[in-house]
């Protein structure tokens, strides 16, 4: 047993160095809600123009943290624009790199089943809704989803019955899966997660005033500005890049 | 000296740890049982599959849990429909989360002090006109009691501390299921977080050195009573 | 009536064990041999801790094993004492609990042992609220002893329970065993590879040689076969004189002893006045002259004949002596035989050292066992 435990644990010490060793190509953290998207791009890139593309993704809070104490991040791609003014504000990005690339809506899934439609609007029976299951989504205390959430609860009125029904994910994949499980049959998430769910339906779409703007803003990472890695940077905000993040629900700024 | 939600996170930590502990500990018993005394074909497997938290990433674990606890796994799916019983989303769900992810620290240390039993004593028993049973009940079981003893102990630190597992099944509800590690998780997360997550960490602390300062008089004792030398 | 009726085959390993013997009636047997020989396999396989692959065992008319009909009575159903090599008391009881674990089990129409009676025969009420742990060698034995007997058995195993004590623990606790032989009347098995401890309690022997029982007679007959010589090894060679304590003379602390064929004089009281007692007097202590020496401090002298004469290819020589309906034994050099012509029928006169009789040689008489013992086919 302690073989493949010391096996793991050496593993996981050297994955930082192989990281760090990989001078040529470029390291990308993005949020995990970009998970599916950077993959096909990050192939695409890799195709066109030989330079291998390395990806983390988690939520946007744990990946600043991480540069922060000088993760080997070269790009930032965050799911708000919260994280990437904490790092802005200590000068752990490239200022003048940082572009509002994508935005996102948010809408309203239950799981897979006869289709149907709910709008959401003031004086939505939510309660009716949840029944005695939760309301899964991103924690809002930490994750972008669950911010994004509160604030159109709150503007809909319906905060108060949500608030101690919520079920608090990491991430917003977590979220998802919770709904998709049947664990919650209500949850709140990007479009774009919803869409690539197969155990999950859209049934409404929060109206864009009930909450703030869902940008995507991306960043190189300070004194990590080589020329690999702006052509990358370039790469993103390229029209191949676009069809892609089109094709999963975003829209391109 | 401590806020109400600070408070909140400590007792449901303790809450959770202890439940986690009554949990596995049946279980344990039987597992550090089958594994200090018999043989069969198949028991590398068995050792492998009780060893496997501690191998696993604990997210894998969380993940593992949600679907086979699940309602629409085959034992939540069971559990709620026979007695209406949901896992998910409760601390009750969080206690099989980190039982299930101490469950081999505390089959390690009863195992080894079963092994340490000399098993001429039950043959003495035998040999008095004891019968398995027991012998099970009046040597064995008293005999293993020190390692019953640390195991619930490594078991119960490891319960607090539980992060992974515990978030991915059960999220992360204040009040519910947000335990010490899941409250320092989210206010480490939140930008202005940073004075919360260091109270709570200090929390933790105390927490766990209490705890390890307890067991280890506590097994002394348990040694002491049951003839070994105090000191070993 | 046959309190043990034992054939069994097992094979452990290399090693073969091919037992067969019975025992009457109650009394104490020996099972004597070197380290390895089978001794304690046998008891374990009477207890049950050892499975023979063939064969039966049979206590007081009981079927506790039989292969042929896959009889396989569980070890806490036979009813067997065994009182361990190294003890083991259990650690988390107190005295007291661990000697009534078995007494508890047993069947209340069984009780015949009561806790008064072990307390005062191995003396151990000043131990009973001790733990295991707190008492010293000779003191856990004894205790191990009570719990066996307390359990109410119909036969006690012992496996060489003072292999681990030093002589003065051993000479504490054999009066112990003598009373137990002498006042409960329980057949026991007794697993050792000292001689001395052999003759001092043993109403049969049966010895074992890898794995077969190479003799079996009482510690009488076995002294006198020279042939066994080699294979017993530490087999310290030498006569058993049952006597009767006729005298004791207060002044000089000496004891007259009758036996078959003249008087012993022994060092201190060997006992009370009309006392049985039982002698062991080793070959080398008995020395051989042609005429009867005069003015000689040595206080026993005997007339006899050369019954028997063994030499080794060493420096010495064994001889078998019949004084009137008694034998002795003599080591004497090989040189020695050929310089006084001590051939079959020769006549000499035996000298034994007062001195070489002392507490280790000189006991209480076994009961009697009802018959001799007999070697199974």
């Amino acid at each position: 047993m302690t073989v493949p435990l010391a096996r793991i644990l050496l593993l996981a010490l050297l994955l930082p160095i192989s990281l760090a060793a990989n001078a040529q190509g470029v390291t990308v953290f993005a949020a995990a809600s970009l998970t599916d998207a950077m993959n096909d791009i990050a192939k695409a890139y890799a195709a066109r123009s030989g330079a291998g593309v390395r990806t983390s993704y988690a939520a946007s809070s744990a990946l600043a943290r991480q540069i922060e104490n000088g993760a080997p991040a070269d790009l930032f791609f965050s799911a708000d624009d919260e994280w990437m003014d904490y790092l802005e504000k200590r000068s752990l990005i490239e200022r003048s790199t940082r572009v509002a690339r994508l935005g996102n809506r948010l809408v309203l899934i239950a799981p897979a089943g006869p289709a149907r439609r709910v709008e959401i609007r003031k004086g939505l029976d939510l309660a009716a809704l949840l029944g005695s299951g939760r309301l899964a989504t991103g924690d809002p205390a930490n994750v972008p989803v669950g911010r994004y959430a509160q604030q159109a609860l709150t503007f809909l009125g319906l905060w108060p019955i949500a608030e101690p029904k919520l079920a608090r994910a990491d991430n917003v994949r977590f979220a998802l899966t919770y709904v998709e499980r049947g664990e919650a049959p209500l949850g709140i998430v990007y479009s774009t997660d919803a869409a690539i769910a197969r155990g999950v339906q859209v049934i409404g779409e929060f109206p864009p005033e009930s909450h703030a703007e869902i940008s995507y803003p991306m960043a190189i990472v300070a004194m990590h500005g080589t020329d690999a890695v702006k052509a990358f940077h370039t790469f993103l905000l390229g029209s191949e890049a676009a069809t892609v993040f089109k094709r999963f629900g975003f829209s391109v700024r | 000296m401590l806020t109400e939600f600070e408070l909140q996170a400590l007792w449901l930590s303790l809450k959770v740890a202890l439940r986690s502990v009554a949990f596995a500990l049946p279980f344990a018993v039987v597992a550090a049982y089958i594994l200090a005394r018999k043989r069969f074909p198949g028991k590398v497997l068995f050792d492998g599959v009780i060893h496997l938290p501690l191998a696993l990433p604990p997210v894998l674990v969380g993940y593992l849990l949600l679907l086979t606890f699940g309602i629409r796994g085959p034992l939540g799916g069971w559990l709620y429909d026979a007695f209406g019983l949901r896992l998910a989303f409760t601390s009750v769900g969080a206690s099989i989360a980190t039982a299930v992810m101490s469950f081999p620290l505390m089959v390690r240390a009863i195992r080894l002090s079963i092994e340490a039993i000399d098993l001429g004593l039950e043959r003495a028993a035998a040999t008095l006109g004891a019968s398995p049973l027991d012998r099970l009940i009046t040597i064995t079981l008293p005999l293993m009691l020190p390692g019953v003893l640390s195991g619930c102990v490594v078991a119960f630190a490891a319960s607090l501390g539980e992060f992974g597992a515990v978030i991915t099944f059960v999220s992360n509800i204040p009040g519910e299921t947000q335990t010490l590690p899941l409250a320092i998780y989210a206010a480490v997360q939140n930008p202005d977080g940073d004075a919360a997550a260091a109270r709570l960490a200090a929390l933790s602390l105390v927490l766990a050195l209490s705890g390890l300062i307890i067991s280890e008089v506590i097994a002394r004792r348990a040694r002491r009573m049951l003839g070994g030398a105090a000191d070993e | 009536m046959t309190m043990i009726d034992l054939d069994i085959r097992k094979r452990l390993g290399d090693f073969a064990l091919d037992v067969s013997f019975s025992i009457p009636g109650h009394g104490v047997t020996a099972l004597f041999g070197r380290s390895g020989a089978g001794k304690t396999s046998v008891i374990a396989a009477i207890a049950g801790l050892l499975r023979p692959d063939e064969g039966h065992i049979r206590v007081a008319g009981r079927t506790l094993f039989d292969a042929r009909v896959g009889a396989d009575v569980p070890i806490h159903r036979r009813r067997v004492g065994y009182v361990f090599q190294d003890g083991r008391l259990f650690p988390h009881l107190s005295v007291r609990d661990n000697l009534l674990y078995g007494y508890r089990r047993s069947p209340l129409r069984n009780r015949r042992i009561t806790m008064e009676e072990v307390v005062a025969l191995l003396g151990v009420a000043p131990l009973l609220e001790r733990r295991p742990r707190d008492l010293s060698g000779g003191e856990k034995q004894r205790v191990a002893i009570g719990r066996a007997l307390l359990a109410q058995p119909e036969v006690l195993l012992m496996d060489e329970p003072f292999a681990s004590l030093d002589a003065p623990r051993k000479r504490e606790i054999l009066p112990y065993l003598e009373r137990l032989r002498d006042e409960l009347r329980l057949p026991i098995v007794y697993v050792s590879h000292a001689i001395e401890e052999v003759v001092r309690l043993a109403n049969q022997v049966v010895v074992l040689d890898a794995g077969r029982v190479a003799a079996t007679g009482t510690p009488e007959q076995l002294g006198e076969r020279l042939d066994l010589r080699p294979l017993l090894g530490e087999f310290e060679s030498g006569a058993i004189i049952d006597a009767q304590v006729t005298a004791f003379d207060s002044q000089f602390e000496l004891s007259t002893l009758a036996f078959e064929g003249g008087v012993l004089r022994v060092p201190g009281r060997a006992g009370d006045l009309g006392a049985l007692v039982r002698v062991r007097v080793r070959a080398r202590d008995v020395s051989l002259a042609l005429e009867k020496p005069a003015a000689i401090s040595v206080q026993n002298i005997f007339a006899g004949a050369v019954e028997e004469v063994f030499e080794d290819s060493g420096a010495y020589a064994e001889l078998k002596l019949r004084v009137s309906g008694t034998r002795f034994l003599s080591r004497v050099t090989r040189e020695s035989v050929s310089r006084l012509g001590l051939v079959l029928g020769a006549q000499v006169y035996l000298l034994v050292k007062s001195v070489s009789l002392d507490h280790e040689t000189v006991s209480t008489v076994p009961g009697r066992a009802n018959g001799g013992l007999r070697h199974g086919d």
